[in-house]
């Protein structure tokens, strides 16, 4: 990459403000709608996901550092994982089987809120993807970041070697 | 349907092991509480899965458990299954067993490690993911464990990313599993295409006897696909650089537990899916693919100079001879080959764990830095011992068992079909079995005995948090070598019975009558039998043992007075030595069966450099072994 290629750039900076909550919305959007309209937790998840990438292409990857925190982002993966497990598990609780719909005469067909367990799964699949793909972009992010000593300072360590040897330095 | 708390068991032991996996992650730098999930989470699934073997071994139930409720509609299984009959059962033991000793066994081992805290969401993803291959009903559910499980153990190769033979050996096993991998989806797709289903259960009872060359180049795909999930031969140059690579207890996993859910595989496939086994095309193929692994892979040890490789190699020698004995297709075959592969996860385990202790120890696993550990780590010598003498198969313990059912298997298979080919494989299972024995002396001098190293001088036992699970999977060893008609009675034979009898895993699926109605033009399986040519009885063995070794101890002590026994270097000696004095004259491993291997330097030359560690090199032998087996299905099979 060439190193002298300045990522303030006007343009994209604006390109990237505007485009930002129109992928929030539409990732949001296709989460939120995914039992009654094509899409579902998955695609919305990456959807809002590329998010991550306009604020990198906007901001670089001190403006990503600051506004997202890598860490937590991480452990939120975990919790949409784990809070579909317990959805599913809804099922076992009722005294029906593994992932069985236990709210399924919810709302009338076509509306929003009518599926029961599925939406709230779908939710937490959308969850899931949302911070696990937004995860895994900060994580490539940072390997291209580490190349540049001005934007080195807002590394995010990814190991506890790296943490402690930091600790060391300091 | 009938309701009972013990149905809702697999699916809750599979959870429990993902559910432990991103609690790992959410507690984050916690040592502690890491250790607890974890501990708790593989506990937990082989508490639940021990409680599953009265009412499927013992009983005979077989568990169906519909996710959500989607139970077959109109004789169409279109919902996720989960499918527990004896052989699943079987599988899903012996994995949660050796999980959990691995697993206790980590907890100090990777203490000296950096980035411990993605250790064990990869290590309970791995778990989960080969838990969920054995319990599934439901072909594309198999693949995507399949996929979980390889990423899991892919990273975990890599776990100790400041090696870089880590790194190159992660690299290869993701290449060389991904044509595992393509090969499985591939078949599935072909399958699913045949059969508008993906239920294990009526694929069961609507392919097979219908083999055009769509279903039979799905059954080959499939059958690569899990042979390359348990390194079988041409896949097996892989294996023998992730172990390794590996941390330890990943090693144990991967050779124990990994390769397992391939002969699984491999066994769903050929004995239920297809049910193609009655032909002896896919019994020749299964039985030469095996004798292969066996011989090549035995060789392949006795010239390795790591431990970790040396095993590597082993481990998938011992595959060879469940796929042998698998490929046979009798009740005895079969009763062997799920034997030896229960012994197998114990002994390799244990095996990997005391490799794992050396590594503690010492820091190096390289066969000539080592040696005369035995005066330093006792109790790990014992260990190791019983893991060297279970492999090797000498009575009592239980690798003697089920080899010696697996050359009465091949032997009978002989007699029955009068072929010399058959008579051809109990020898090569014999010499096998001799290799193996020398190379595990080779390692035994090499590491424990002889004189010690002055730079080991500081070695010392592992700390009793890895002594107990090596322990528990050591009195195994010793229980299933010198109970093995307890073990037959409640594990084997009704796993063997599953295998042969694919009626009632059917009918618990779609209904009463159902694999009647669809099976009829299918021959059945011969029904098993059981009975052994000669007697075996550990209880004789070990007293034959016992008395020996009482000899052997009554003539070393009457010659002590005799003996130097400081082995002190002595200046009279030093004239054999060039005049020089020999400070230090250890007989390093690779000096022993000189002869044996002088005189086959041509073959093991040969071997040793086919094997040429470039990734491109194996993936040629991984594509060209799927090219001839599909020939070699097309050409016999139609």
């Amino acid at each position: 990459m060439n190193k002298k290629w300045k990522r303030d750039d006007l343009i994209v900076r604006s390109l990237a403000d505007s485009y930002l909550p129109i992928a929030l919305v539409l990732g949001f959007y296709v989460i939120l709608h995914g039992n009654i309209s094509p899409g579902g937790g998955f695609q919305g998840g990456v959807l809002a996901a590329s998010g991550v990438l306009l604020l990198y292409l906007g901001y670089g990857f001190k403006g990503v550092a600051t506004a997202v925190n890598m860490e937590r982002m991480h452990k939120l993966e975990a919790v949409g994982a784990i809070a579909y497990v317990l959805f599913a598990m809804l099922g076992i609780f009722c005294g029906y089987n593994f992932c069985r719909n236990v709210l399924w005469d919810s709302g009338e067909i076509g509306d929003v809120w009518s599926s029961g367990t599925i939406a709230l799964m779908n939710y937490s699949v959308g969850f899931k993807v949302l911070t696990g793909v937004g995860f895994l972009l900060l994580l490539v992010i940072a390997l291209l970041a580490t190349g540049e000593d001005e934007e080195h300072s807002g590394t995010i360590t990814t190991t506890e070697h790296e943490e402690l040897e930091r600790g060391k330095g300091k | 349907m009938t309701y009972d708390v013990y149905m809702h068991f697999p699916v809750i032991a599979i959870m429990t092991l993902f559910v432990g996996a991103f609690l790992v992650t959410l507690v984050g730098k916690r040592q502690a509480a890491r250790n607890a999930i974890a501990g708790a989470a593989v506990l937990v699934s082989l508490t639940l899965l021990a409680l599953l073997i009265k009412p499927v071994m013992v009983d005979g139930e077989i568990i169906m458990y519909w996710m959500g409720n989607w139970e077959p509609v109109e004789g169409y299984a279109i919902g996720i299954a989960i499918e527990v009959d004896a052989l699943s059962l079987f599988f899903g033991l012996l994995i949660t067993i050796a999980v959990a000793c691995s697993a206790f066994y980590s907890f100090q081992y990777i203490k000296q490690d950096d980035a411990r805290g993605s250790f064990f969401t990869l290590y309970l993803m791995l778990s989960g993911g080969v838990l969920g291959i054995v319990l599934s009903g439901d072909l594309f559910n198999i693949y995507v464990m399949l996929e979980v499980m390889t990423f899991a153990a892919v990273g975990l190769t890599a776990f100790r990313t400041w090696n870089p033979n880590a790194r190159e050996a992660a690299f290869k096993y993701l290449v060389v599993g991904s044509i595992g991998s393509t090969c499985a989806l591939l078949g599935t797709a072909l399958v699913y295409a045949q059969c508008h289903t993906l239920n294990l259960a009526q694929i069961s009872a609507i392919l097979p006897g219908e083999l055009n060359p769509t279903t039979v180049l799905a059954f080959a795909l499939l059958f690569t696909g899990f042979g390359c999930k348990s390194f079988m031969f041409p896949f097996h140059p892989i294996a023998a650089d992730a172990h390794g690579a590996a941390p330890s207890s990943v090693s144990v996993l991967i050779s124990g537990v990994f390769t397992k859910t391939g002969v699984y595989g491999i066994i769903r496939v050929c004995y239920f899916l297809f049910r193609s086994m009655g032909l002896s095309s896919v019994q020749i193929m299964l039985v030469v693919i095996g004798c292969i692994s066996m011989f090549v892979c035995v060789t392949m040890a006795l010239n390795q100079h790591d431990f970790k490789r040396l095993l590597a190699f082993h481990s998938i020698s011992q595959i060879g001879y469940i796929l042998t004995s698998l490929g046979l297709c009798t009740g005895l075959g079969i009763a062997g080959g799920l034997y030896h592969a229960i012994n197998h996860t114990l002994f390799k385990g244990l095996l990997f764990l005391t490799a794992g202790s050396v590594l503690y120890a010492t820091g190096t696993t390289y066969l000539e830095n080592l040696g005369g550990l035995a005066k330093k780590m006792p109790k790990t010598t014992a260990l190791f011992l019983i893991g060297a003498f279970s492999i090797s198969g000498i009575p009592p313990f239980n690798g003697f068992y089920s080899k010696w059912i697996i050359y009465q298997a091949t032997f009978e298979k002989a007699a029955e079909t009068g072929s010399i080919g058959y008579a051809l494989v109990t020898v090569v299972c014999v010499v096998t079995s001799v290799l193996t024995l020398a190379s595990f002396i080779k390692v035994g001098h090499s590491v424990f005995f002889g004189q010690l190293r002055p730079e080991l001088a500081e070695a010392k036992d592992p700390p009793l948090g890895m002594r107990i699970p090596m322990w528990i999977l050591g009195g195994l060893c010793v229980f299933t070598g010198l109970f093995p008609n307890v073990m037959l009675d409640y594990i084997i034979i009704p796993a063997t019975g599953a295998v042969f009898n694919a009626v009632p895993y059917i009918d618990t699926a779609m209904g009463e009558g159902y694999a009647a109605a669809h099976l009829a033009s299918t021959s059945p399986f011969v029904t098993p039998n059981y009975t052994l040519l000669g007697g075996w009885d550990p209880l004789a063995w070990l007293v034959l043992f016992v008395v020996v070794l009482a000899a052997v101890f009554l003539c070393s002590l009457a010659g002590r007075s005799n003996r130097d026994v400081n082995c002190a270097p002595d200046s009279k000696h030093a004239v054999f030595f060039g005049g020089e004095e020999a400070q230090y004259s250890h007989i390093s491993g690779g000096d022993l069966f000189w002869g044996f291997k002088h005189t086959m330097r041509r073959y093991l030359g040969f071997v040793s450099g086919a094997h040429t560690g470039v990734t491109n090199d194996y993936v040629l032998w991984g594509v060209t072994a799927t090219a001839v087996i599909i020939a070699y299905c097309f050409a016999f099979m139609l």
